[in-house]
């Protein structure tokens, strides 16, 4: 399969190894441990935990795609939803507030931190991995005043548990959460206008600008979002699972590493969502039937870190076989009408714009 | 008795059917300064990367230094021999010290493993005061006027450390980007050099600097030499008809003569930003205004500081009467204005977005009906652009723009604006790099916008382009308007002939 072309046309004939290449060792997977545990593996039961454990890690991902589309980084994320889940609960157990308007107070919180961060990106221009590490940071910080390092006690309302602990079709129902998110979310990506402006400022923010989009304004909602996001997932995790001080930062690597894995899958070279949730739910499969294999407590980390650096070397990779393809086509003389190769040097383009 | 520095015999190289390079014959010797001269596409860009080793020329053609014969297609052969380069791009790193940036690539002088700091700098030292620099080899590039840092250059190019002497310097429009009171001191340098016995090739736009500095010019065209002669023979008139060839009449199809311009669409009043001090102009419907100048007079800042590209200083600009704030784009287009930038990879182009989505983002609602975008619409509308502009390939609607070649690209660029139909068309040397067919293409494009009540402003740095679509021309000197030129004045040799000052010039022809 050439990784070169960036037509349809050929994409179209091919088997996909590239594109759909996160199906293939999913099916791969599947079959594997089926075989190796055919008592414990392929069970009703397993789908519904791969699917339920995994839906708070995929709100999470989703949240790192809307910045990332537009070609910014919201390291935050991990620390908002930490904080999300230990306000919704201290508001209502220590503070004795209806579930509502906790959530409401939640969720506003999380806008204000998603504001922060486009002030410091947009308007002081720090870079944005920079910027969240540091915000990420002050909001850890926040969260520990607000606890006052004890973990709030967990609600005892039965809306509140309801909110979250409830099966539909054997399924918790986050992972219903998870899919109309996605759902929303596709389609603001890939049907509106709004998507088409995020995926131009992440493609080129300059030519963006220069093209007549807001470029600032789409980073800051674009974070406002992600962090958003992250507080709904934090008040699902707090209702499903109760408070936790910790929980959010071991949640931000396997989620960027969905990100990144899903820019390499369906649309190679863009976040998209359903890549995203693709290479989720691969990577947990994975866990999941090596841990009827073995009960080592390392393969989680290890298999996130893995599939990390390997997603983005394969789209580095990607670029550069392109570009390496492109120059020998050039000194073919395959090119021939551009008698002045200095002001296309596809390299430059490759190596520099290579955000991924 | 003086020796043949270089001797350029038969030099063909084509690209496809085209021809840079035809039979080239070039004979330079040793401690002379031999200025090339051509328009753009004349061949002087091909034949210094054959030079280099970057293209390798058709068979047949030699190329010899001092009696050597050059092997093609081959950077460190060319070194060898002697054949050094410096480009407009200096390839110096500013953050470090000129010692740094002179041993990078190559390697320091070391004693014992361990780099010398004292020999590396007396080396360095010795090597500029040879081409008649004085600076402290410790200075960081980045503090150093312009002039001084292409003489840092030149003296790298030049010091004979790490392999062979340096026998033929060639210069690429050294003084392109340089203010014109640091010309001088580039100057000196070359003269330094070149009485070190090393021959220099000296490519440039600066006619004036040929007088300054050449012994002798040889004039390109079509990839063939037209004229060479000693400067001494030579006069700024002689120079200029060489360069313009024969063409007095005004090619293309643009006879945008006797078009009749109607309301004024762009007004914009006293202008300062870079190197512009206050110019003023009005645009109206139907007229294509040229914007001439060297690099370096301001032209190429107008286009982008209009638009709200880059920031204004001072003046005002107003598009259908409307006031436009600085760095505005997006006031700018909503008032009518489509901008087609000089530099397409950093401003222009989004390469791994398809054609498709490059195209329609300048204006996405038009296919927005909730609840999506209406993508059989929008790649409808986008293939009829493919069509109209010729884009190859045909079908590469749904391709990233990366993967189309430079001259598509831009008409990629054209289309995202054409399809709003802009009152205003900013254009920024809107054909730099693209090949014949395309430029005729989009010079049409241009013309006919114009013809439909688009008003049209191109900054070029090609007296040929904007003698082929202008109905009037303004020269930009030293950042201000000097002339305009109206219908029948406008040819390639009058827009040429005001590009340089003419007081500059009359003393030039001193031998």
């Amino acid at each position: 399969m050439s990784p070169t072309n960036g037509g349809t046309s050929k994409r179209r004939l091919s088997l996909g190894f590239d594109r759909f290449s996160g199906l293939y060792i999913w099916a791969l997977f599947i079959v594997v441990f089926s075989i190796w545990q055919p008592h414990l593996f392929p069970t009703g039961a397993t789908v519904h935990s791969v699917a339920s454990e995994q839906a708070i890690s995929g709100i999470l991902a989703l949240a790192l795609v809307i910045p990332l589309a537009a070609g910014t980084f919201d390291l935050s994320v991990g620390a908002s939803i930490n904080l999300a889940t230990v306000i919704v609960t201290w508001l209502q157990s220590s503070h004795h507030w209806g579930m509502w308007p906790a959530i409401v107070v939640t969720l506003v919180v999380s806008a204000v931190i998603g504001g922060l961060n486009a002030v410091i990106v947009v308007v002081l221009h720090v870079d944005s991995f920079i910027a969240t590490l540091g915000t990420a940071s002050i909001i850890a910080a926040i969260q520990t005043i607000v606890a006052n390092n004890n973990q709030p006690l967990p609600p005892t309302s039965t809306a509140w548990s309801n909110l979250t602990q409830r099966d539909v079709a054997g399924f918790q129902i986050v992972f219903v959460y998870l899919l109309v998110i996605a759902i929303v979310l596709w389609w603001v990506l890939a049907h509106t206008p709004v998507g088409r402006y995020l995926y131009a400022v992440g493609g080129n923010p300059e030519a963006a600008r220069l093209s007549g989009v807001r470029v600032g304004s789409w980073v800051a909602t674009s974070l406002v979002a992600s962090s958003l996001l992250a507080g709904v997932g934090g008040i699902f995790f707090a209702s499903l699972l109760g408070p936790s001080l910790t929980y959010g930062q071991g949640l931000l690597l396997p989620a960027f590493a969905a990100a990144f894995l899903g820019s390499t899958q369906l649309l190679p070279g863009r976040f998209n969502v359903w890549g995203t949730l693709i290479a989720l739910y691969v990577l947990a499969t994975g866990v999941k039937g090596l841990q009827f294999v073995t009960g080592v407590q390392w393969l989680n980390d290890m298999f996130n870190g893995v599939a990390l650096v390997a997603a983005v070397s394969f789209a580095v990779w990607r670029q550069r076989a392109a570009v390496s393809v492109r120059r020998t086509a050039h000194s073919a003389g395959a090119a021939p009408h551009e008698p002045s190769p200095g002001t296309e040097d596809p390299a430059a383009v490759g190596l520099t714009e290579e955000g991924e | 008795m003086v020796s043949d520095a270089l001797v350029v015999s038969g030099l063909t190289k084509s690209f496809g059917a085209t021809r840079a390079l035809d039979g080239l014959n070039l004979r330079v010797v040793a401690g002379e300064v031999r200025a090339l001269l051509g328009e753009n596409g004349s061949g002087k860009s091909t034949f210094i990367k054959t030079l280099s080793g970057f293209h390798e020329p058709d068979p047949g053609g030699t190329v010899t230094v001092e009696g050597e014969v050059l092997a093609f297609g081959n950077p460190e052969a060319s070194r060898r021999l002697g054949l050094r380069f410096v480009h407009q791009d200096l390839a110096l790193v500013d953050k470090l010290s000129i010692t740094d940036n002179f041993f990078l690539g190559s390697h320091f002088p070391t004693t014992l493993g361990t780099i010398s700091p004292r020999r590396a700098r007396d080396e360095v030292k010795r090597a500029l005061e040879s081409v008649g620099l004085d600076a402290d080899p410790r200075t960081t590039v980045g503090e150093l006027a312009a002039a001084e840092r292409t003489g840092v250059a030149i003296a790298r190019a030049v010091h004979g450390l790490r392999s062979a002497h340096a026998r033929v310097l060639v210069l690429d429009e050294p003084t392109a980007t340089l203010p014109d009171e640091d010309v001088n001191r580039l100057l000196d340098t070359v003269r330094a050099v070149s009485a070190r016995g090393i021959a220099v090739l000296y490519v440039t736009h600066r006619l004036d600097e040929v007088f300054r500095v050449a012994d002798s010019a040889t004039v390109l065209r079509d990839g063939r030499e037209v004229l060479t002669t000693p400067v001494a023979d030579l006069t700024l008139e002689d120079l200029i008809r060489h360069l313009g060839g024969d063409q007095q009449v005004r090619p293309g199809a643009a006879t945008a003569a006797a078009r009749i311009p109607g309301a004024p669409v762009l007004q914009v009043d006293a202008l300062v930003t870079g190197r512009l001090r206050g110019v003023s102009l009005t645009a109206s419907a139907g007229e294509v205004v040229g914007i001439a100048g060297l690099t370096g007079s301001g032209r190429d800042e107008f286009c982008a500081a209009v638009f709200g590209a880059s920031e204004r200083a001072a003046g005002q600009v107003r598009i259908g009467g409307k006031v436009i704030r600085s760095l505005r784009p997006t006031e700018a287009i909503a008032h009518g204005t489509g901008y087609v930038p000089a530099n397409r990879r950093r401003d222009a182009s989004m390469p791994y977005l398809s054609a498709r989505e490059n195209v329609s983002i300048s204006r996405i609602g038009e296919f927005w009906k909730f609840p999506a975008i209406r993508r059989a619409a929008e790649k409808m509308s986008v293939s009829g652009w493919f069509q109209r502009l010729n884009v190859r390939p045909p079908d590469g609607v749904e391709r990233e723009f990366r993967t189309f070649s430079g001259g598509n690209q831009q008409k990629l660029v054209f289309a995202r604006w054409l399809r709003r139909e802009p009152r205003l068309i900013l254009a920024d040397d809107p054909t730099q790099g693209v090949d014949i067919g395309t430029r005729a293409l989009l010079h049409r494009q241009l013309v006919e916008a114009a013809e439909r009540g688009t008003a049209v402003v191109i900054a070029s740095a090609d007296a040929e382009e904007l003698a082929a679509v202008s109905s009037r021309v303004l020269v930009v000197r030293n950042g201000r308007f000097v002339t305009e030129l109206r219908g029948d004045e406008i040819s390639v040799s009058e827009v040429s002939r005001h590009l340089v000052n003419p007081k500059e010039t009359q003393e030039g022809p001193t031998p």
